[in-house]
């Protein structure tokens, strides 16, 4: 019932994320000739009209994965601060469950739903892709969704996070923005460049390009497993911090 | 008083936005030397990199969706949370409650297009560099107006979606349909990032990253106009809300 409850108040903004994906999706597989004869300029390290590439540059690297980012903070807007603020934390709180379990069912709901987002671009584009006579491989698509959900993860960990701290309505998705953007600034930091801490390159398999057989842009090799344990275990402890300041706050 | 009730709904969003474009300004300032050779093709001019990393590149794009955020609240926030009874029992029409919501929202947003305005020209010479105020001042210019009109969309998001979360999400697919849109050749025109980029437009010079024809006031004018018309529509729609 807990479960059912997070998924009633997350069910709009899911709805309409992964709309927007889905239509975006749509949108650069089936206007792919179009999009690609406005000859907008080429990424360096890319060659141009090869559809593997476009897929890439608009989806995986591009717009599609600023979507999933920005709106996942909505999804991970969570905790119990808003319904004191609604005047129903008492009602929330009065229910025969722990604070721990009420937020560990609003974690694994907005968890789920990020998980689904993630495979928006599995299901669709390797699926109509053939419609406008192009393939895409599956195994890259799941791939680029498990760095994308991994990603994700301690976005979605941090809007939880400040969502429990901060109580105004709007200013925890403003904070989280800025961390978000801040976070890119500072991977740019010469001393930290090596480290490659800008989740967005990881998200989009930047440097672990390359081209294919059949001129086709596939990732290389295995995936940044332990770049992803760590950011799955930085992410669990945001969310522990979460629950911990959660169980101690007065309603 | 409705102004103030304004401020005081938006204010820790406002200032946690200055702040850190304020700040982000300031140590992209500060640290010119180091971040100038991280571009591709060489290290750009400071003017050059004041235009691609400010006007055109980060603090340009979370000036745009700080200024969505702002955008957002309003009377069907209120209705949630049980306060609406009270607003609307003030002594002042609707017009004037959605009208002072707008004001202040518009304010901020002009607010914080000033900031690298004010921010960038005074610390240059702390780096031995100088940045025109008159070019400052004109992307300012062009941001408050982009602002407007991403601030407008949020504002008539938060009107129409009572959901929690639901009006900046919808505010924030606009703004991306919105994009999508505005590129297409006959309304790129219209397109207000690349007007507050001035990035493809016959006003600013690519090679120099400066502003160097006259402002696109017709451009300016057809933005503010929509603009205009969407506060409008907010308005009417506020006075036949049942709450």
């Amino acid at each position: 019932m807990l479960w059912y409850k997070a998924w009633l108040e997350s069910r709009t903004r899911f709805l309409i994320t992964a709309g927007t994906l889905a239509m975006f999706c749509l949108f650069v597989v089936l206007f792919q000739n179009q999009i690609q004869a406005r000859g907008s300029p080429i990424p360096s390290g890319l060659r141009g009209h090869v559809y593997s590439e476009h897929i890439y540059n608009l989806i995986y690297s591009g717009t599609a994965k600023g979507i999933f980012s920005i709106l996942v903070i909505f999804l991970g807007l969570g905790g119990l601060l808003r319904e004191r603020a609604h005047g129903t934390a008492t009602f929330t709180l009065a229910l025969p469950a722990s604070r721990l379990r009420l937020l560990t069912a609003q974690i694994g709901v907005g968890l789920s739903e990020m998980a689904v987002l993630a495979l928006v671009p599995v299901l669709l584009i390797p699926g109509i892709s053939p419609l406008v006579h192009q393939s895409y491989p599956m195994s890259q698509a799941f791939q680029f969704s498990i760095l994308w959900f991994g990603c994700g993860t301690i976005i979605f960990a941090m809007a939880f996070l400040l969502s429990v701290l901060i109580g105004g309505e709007y200013t925890a998705p403003v904070a989280c923005f800025i961390l978000l953007f801040l976070h890119t600034v500072i991977a740019l930091w010469r001393p930290l460049r090596p480290y490659r801490l800008n989740m967005f390159w990881t998200m989009g398999g930047v440097g672990m390009m390359h081209w294919g057989l059949q001129n086709t842009l596939v990732l290389s090799g295995p995936l940044p497993w332990a770049r992803l344990l760590t950011i799955a275990l930085t992410s669990i402890a945001l969310l522990a911090i979460a629950a911990k300041v959660a169980q101690r706050q007065d309603f | 008083m409705l102004c103030y009730k304004a401020w005081r709904e938006s204010q820790t969003r406002f200032v946690l936005s200055a702040l850190t474009i304020a700040g982000l300004c300031v140590l992209f300032v500060l640290f010119q030397n180091e971040a100038r050779t991280g571009f591709d093709g060489g290290p750009p001019t400071y003017v050059g990199y004041i235009w691609r990393i400010v006007y055109k590149g980060y603090v340009r794009e979370l000036y745009v969706l700080l200024v969505l955020l702002l955008g957002v609240g309003g009377l069907v926030r209120e209705r949630a949370y049980g306060t609406a009874g009270f607003t609307l029992a003030l002594p002042v029409s609707r017009w004037r409650l959605v009208a002072a919501r707008a004001v202040i929202g518009l304010s901020q947003a002009a607010i914080l297009s000033l900031l690298p305005a004010l921010v960038i020209p005074v610390l240059s010479p702390f780096v031995q560099e100088s940045y025109p105020w008159t070019q400052a001042i004109q992307f300012s210019l062009l941001w408050t107006v982009g602002g407007t009109l991403v601030f407008a969309m949020a504002f008539l998001a938060s009107v129409i979606f009572g959901g929690e979360y639901s009006a900046p999400v919808v505010a924030f697919v606009v703004l991306l349909v919105y994009s999508a849109i505005a590129d297409m050749p006959m309304l790129d025109r219209f397109d207000i990032h690349d007007m507050m980029s001035g990035t493809g437009t016959p006003y600013f010079r690519l090679d120099a990253s400066l502003i160097t024809g006259p402002l696109p006031w017709m451009a300016i004018a057809v933005i503010l106009l929509v603009s205009c018309c969407m506060f409008v529509l907010a308005g009417r729609i506020t006075q036949a809300q049942d709450f």
